[in-house]
C-alpha cells in the first residue's frame, strides 16, 4: 500500500471518532450565551442580532440564510419580537431541521412565565406582542429556563454528551442563584423606587429587582417621543421626584437628555443584550454591569 | 512493515475509545432517567416544541394603495383614485410545503375600470434535498433586481421606466415552475442560482407564445457584507421567449445593490444605491433583429426614524423600436408613521423622443393590516 494512501484511510478512520460540533444560530447573543455555556466545545454558536442592535428590527440578510442553511440548531425568543425578520430567513433557509417543529427549532420562550399578555389585541396599541411582553431574559432566573430548554434539544441531538449538559446545566443554575442574590443584595436598599423607561422592555428586570417603571418615554410602544408625552414625562418626574430614566442601546439618548435636562435626573443608558458594550462577554456580566450602571445613578 | 504497525496502534486507539463508550453507557441511562424525572410534567425532552397561537387560518393582509396626482399633460391635470387593493393568504401546507395566493383590485389606468386579477398563486417546497427549493404556480419571474418586488414594496411610486416599458406596469410575471439553489462557492458568500420556466402574459417584450417555446429565465445573486453596517449584492439575469410575432426574444441584466445601515442605530438612518441595466434583442417577422436597452440608478436616504428622501434617474428604450427612447427623472420624499403606513410625494419627469416630454406630482398612501410577511433584503 502506498504511503499517502495509509495516510488517508488513517485520517479518515480518526475523523470518525471526532465529535462533530453541533452548529447553533440564536437570534440574539443572550441565547448564543447560554447554549454556548450548556454546550461547551460540543457546540459551535452564532447569533444574527449584535448586542447593541434593536432586535425588533434586523434586516433578514442573504448572509444569515447562508448561517441557517447550515445550522442544527436555531434558538429564537419568539413571542413575535423576530416576527419582522426570521420567518424570511428561515423560509430561504432550505433547512428542514430549523423549521418550526423541527428537531433543532428551540422556542427559548417555552415554560417562561410571561408578564403583559395583551387583553385588547389591535394595533392601535403600538407595537404589540399578542403572547406577552417578549424580553424575558431580563430576568436572570428565566435565564435557567432557556437553559433548561436548550439542554433539552442538545440532549436530544446529541446524547452521548447529555451528562456534560446536564453537568453545565447545573452550574450554570448555581451561578445564576449566586449571582442573583447578589445583584439583589446591591439593590436593596433601592427597591420600589419610581423609573422612567424608554420603551417597554424592561417589566421582568423590573420585576426581579423591586423597581418601578411609572412611564415610558413612547406614548405607545414603537411610537417615538412626542412633544406632548415629553412634557407629560417631565411633570410627572417632577411631581414624583422620579430622578432616572432609563434608556437603551439602540435609542438615540435626545428625548432621554431632553426630560433630564428639564428635570434634573439622570439618563442609565443599561445593555438589554450581551455585547451591548464590549466588557459584556457572557450572560451573568450583561447584569452585573446593568445592576453596577443603575445602583451608581440611584447612589447619586 | 512499519505500516502495519502504525495501523494496528490506530485500530487499537479507535477501539480503545468505542470501549469506553461502552463502558459508560448503564451511567448514562441511569443520568437520563434522572433528568427526565426533573422535567416538569407535559414537557418531553423527546420533543421540540414550541409556542404559538392554536389556530389553523392561514396569515392574512391587505394593502391598500391610493393616489392623487397632478399631470401637466392631458386634458385631466388633477385625479385621485385607489390604485389598488391587495390581498394575500399564505399558510404552511403540511411539513413539505408552503402555499401563497395574492388577489389584487386594481383601476385600469386606461378606461378607469376596477378589476381583480390573481397576481400569485404558488406552492413552495420546504424541504427539497441538495438545498434545493422549488416552486409551482404564478409568481414573479426571477429577472432583475426590482421585478421581484410587489408595486406597495417598491420604495417610488411606480417602476423605472426599463421595467415598464418591457414588462408593463406590474413587472413581469410567469405561471410555470422554478427552482433555486445555494451555489457552493470557495469565498463562502451567499451565490444563489435561480431557474423558471413557463409562460408569461403579453407584455410589450416578451409574449405568451402560441407554440413550444416556452419563457426561461435564469438568475445568479451573489451578495458581500463589506462590513458589519453595509452589504453589497450582485445580480446577473437571463430571458429567452418570444415576441408578440412569435419571434425569438433574449435579454440580459445586471443589477448592483449596496446597502448602509448602521447596526446599532439600525431604525435612524440607512442609504441604498440600486442600479440596473437591461439589453434586449428581439427578432421582428422581417428577419431584423430589434436591439435596445434601459437602465435606472436609484439613491435613498433615510432621514430620521420615519423620513425618506430619494432620486433616481431612467433611461429606456421601447423593445419593438430601435430608435425610440426616454429619459425621466424622479424626485421621492416619504413618511412612515408606522411600519403600516406609507405616505409619499413624488415628483416625476419624462422625456421621451416618441412624444412629449411630461411632468407629474403624485402623492401616495399605502396602509395594510393583517400579517404581512417581510420582504426579502
Amino acid at each position: 500500500m502506498k504511503k499517502s494512501t495509509f495516510v488517508f484511510f488513517a485520517i479518515m478512520m480518526l475523523s470518525f471518532h471526532l465529535p462533530a460540533q453541533i452548529k447553533i444560530v440564536t437570534t440574539i447573543p443572550d441565547l448564543k450565551s447560554i447554549a454556548e455555556f450548556i454546550g461547551g466545545d460540543q457546540v459551535d454558536a452564532f447569533s444574527i442580532a449584535a448586542g447593541y442592535q434593536n432586535p425588533h428590527f434586523v434586516d433578514p440578510k442573504p448572509s444569515y440564510i447562508l448561517k441557517l442553511s447550515r445550522a442544527d440548531v436555531f434558538i429564537t425568543v419568539g413571542l413575535d419580537l423576530e416576527s419582522g425578520w426570521v420567518p424570511a430567513l428561515l423560509n430561504s433557509a432550505r433547512n428542514p431541521k430549523i423549521q418550526k417543529g423541527g428537531e433543532g427549532y428551540v422556542d427559548a420562550s417555552l415554560n417562561v412565565p410571561l408578564l403583559q399578555i395583551p387583553t385588547n389585541i389591535n394595533r392601535g396599541e403600538g407595537d404589540i406582542h399578542i403572547y406577552g411582553n417578549p424580553h424575558y431574559w431580563l430576568d436572570p432566573l428565566n435565564g435557567k429556563i432557556i437553559a433548561q430548554n436548550i439542554t433539552q434539544t442538545l440532549i436530544r441531538l446529541d446524547p452521548d454528551h447529555q451528562v456534560q449538559f446536564q453537568e453545565r446545566l447545573k452550574k450554570f443554575n448555581e451561578t445564576i442563584d449566586a449571582k442573583v442574590k447578589q445583584w439583589e443584595s446591591m439593590l436593596s436598599s433601592f427597591r420600589n423606587t419610581k423609573v422612567i423607561a424608554y420603551h417597554n422592555e424592561w417589566p421582568y428586570f423590573e420585576q426581579r429587582f423591586g423597581l418601578k417603571i411609572v412611564d415610558f418615554l413612547e406614548p405607545k410602544p414603537g411610537i417615538p417621543p412626542t412633544p406632548s408625552q415629553l412634557s407629560k414625562i417631565i411633570s410627572v418626574m417632577k411631581r414624583d421626584r422620579i430622578a432616572i430614566i432609563i434608556n437603551s442601546m439602540y435609542f438615540k439618548a435626545e428625548s432621554a437628555e431632553l426630560v433630564a435636562r428639564n428635570t434634573g435626573g439622570k439618563v442609565v443608558t443599561l445593555a438589554t443584550s450581551v455585547g451591548g458594550v464590549p466588557e459584556i462577554q457572557n450572560y451573568f456580566e450583561l447584569f452585573d454591569h446593568n445592576v453596577r450602571q443603575l445602583l451608581s445613578a440611584l447612589q447619586h | 512493515m512499519r505500516i502495519l504497525k502504525t495501523s494496528i496502534i490506530i485500530f487499537a486507539i479507535c477501539a480503545n475509545s468505542t470501549a469506553q463508550t461502552d463502558s459508560t453507557a448503564v451511567e448514562d441511562s441511569l443520568s437520563l432517567h434522572e433528568n427526565e424525572q426533573s422535567i416538569p410534567i407535559g414537557f418531553s425532552a423527546a420533543t421540540p416544541l414550541i409556542r404559538t397561537a392554536p389556530s389553523m387560518n392561514p396569515d392574512i393582509s391587505a394593502i391598500g394603495d391610493f393616489r392623487s396626482s397632478y399631470s401637466d399633460e392631458g386634458p385631466r391635470n388633477l385625479d385621485a383614485y385607489f390604485n389598488a387593493l391587495e390581498v394575500q393568504v399564505s399558510s404552511v401546507v403540511d411539513p413539505y410545503a408552503e402555499a401563497k395566493f395574492l388577489f389584487s383590485f386594481g383601476k385600469d389606468s386606461v378606461n378607469g375600470e376596477y378589476s381583480a386579477g390573481l397576481e400569485i398563486a404558488t406552492l413552495t417546497s420546504l424541504s427539497l434535498p441538495f438545498s434545493i427549493q422549488a416552486t409551482a404556480g404564478r409568481f414573479k419571474t426571477h429577472f432583475s433586481k426590482v421585478n421581484q418586488l410587489h408595486p406597495h414594496a417598491f420604495s417610488f411610486v411606480e417602476f423605472p421606466a426599463v421595467i415598464r416599458n418591457y414588462f408593463g406596469d406590474e413587472g413581469l410575471f410567469m405561471e410555470g415552475v422554478s427552482a433555486s439553489i445555494l451555489v457552493p462557492n470557495p469565498w463562502d458568500v451567499y451565490q444563489e442560482f435561480v431557474l423558471d420556466v413557463g409562460r408569461s402574459g403579453a407584455t410589450p417584450s416578451v409574449d405568451y407564445g402560441a407554440g413550444n417555446r416556452l419563457l426561461t429565465t435564469a438568475q445568479l445573486n451573489t451578495f458581500f457584507d463589506l462590513s458589519e453596517n453595509s452589504t453589497i449584492g450582485f445580480g446577473l439575469s437571463g430571458l429567452s421567449g418570444v415576441n408578440s410575432v412569435e419571434k425569438k426574444l433574449m435579454m440580459t441584466g445586471f443589477d448592483l445593490t449596496y446597502k448602509w445601515k448602521p447596526v446599532q442605530y439600525n431604525t435612524y438612518h440607512s442609504f441604498t444605491w440600486q442600479t440596473e441595466a437591461m439589453l434586449c434583442r428581439s427578432d421582428t417577422a422581417d428577419g431584423s433583429t430589434v436591439k435596445s436597452y434601459g437602465a435606472y440608478t436609484l439613491f435613498e436616504y433615510q432621514i430620521e426614524k420615519r423620513t425618506f428622501v430619494g432620486v433616481r434617474f431612467d433611461y429606456s428604450g421601447l423593445p419593438m423600436a430601435e430608435r425610440s427612447d426616454e429619459r425621466g427623472v424622479a424626485l421621492h420624499l416619504r413618511f412612515q408613521p408606522s411600519e403600516f403606513q406609507v405616505f409619499a410625494l413624488e415628483y416625476q419627469h419624462a422625456d421621451p423622443n416618441y412624444g412629449p416630454a411630461f411632468s407629474q406630482v403624485v402623492f401616495r398612501a399605502i396602509f395594510g393590516i393583517g400579517t404581512h410577511a417581510a420582504h426579502a433584503y
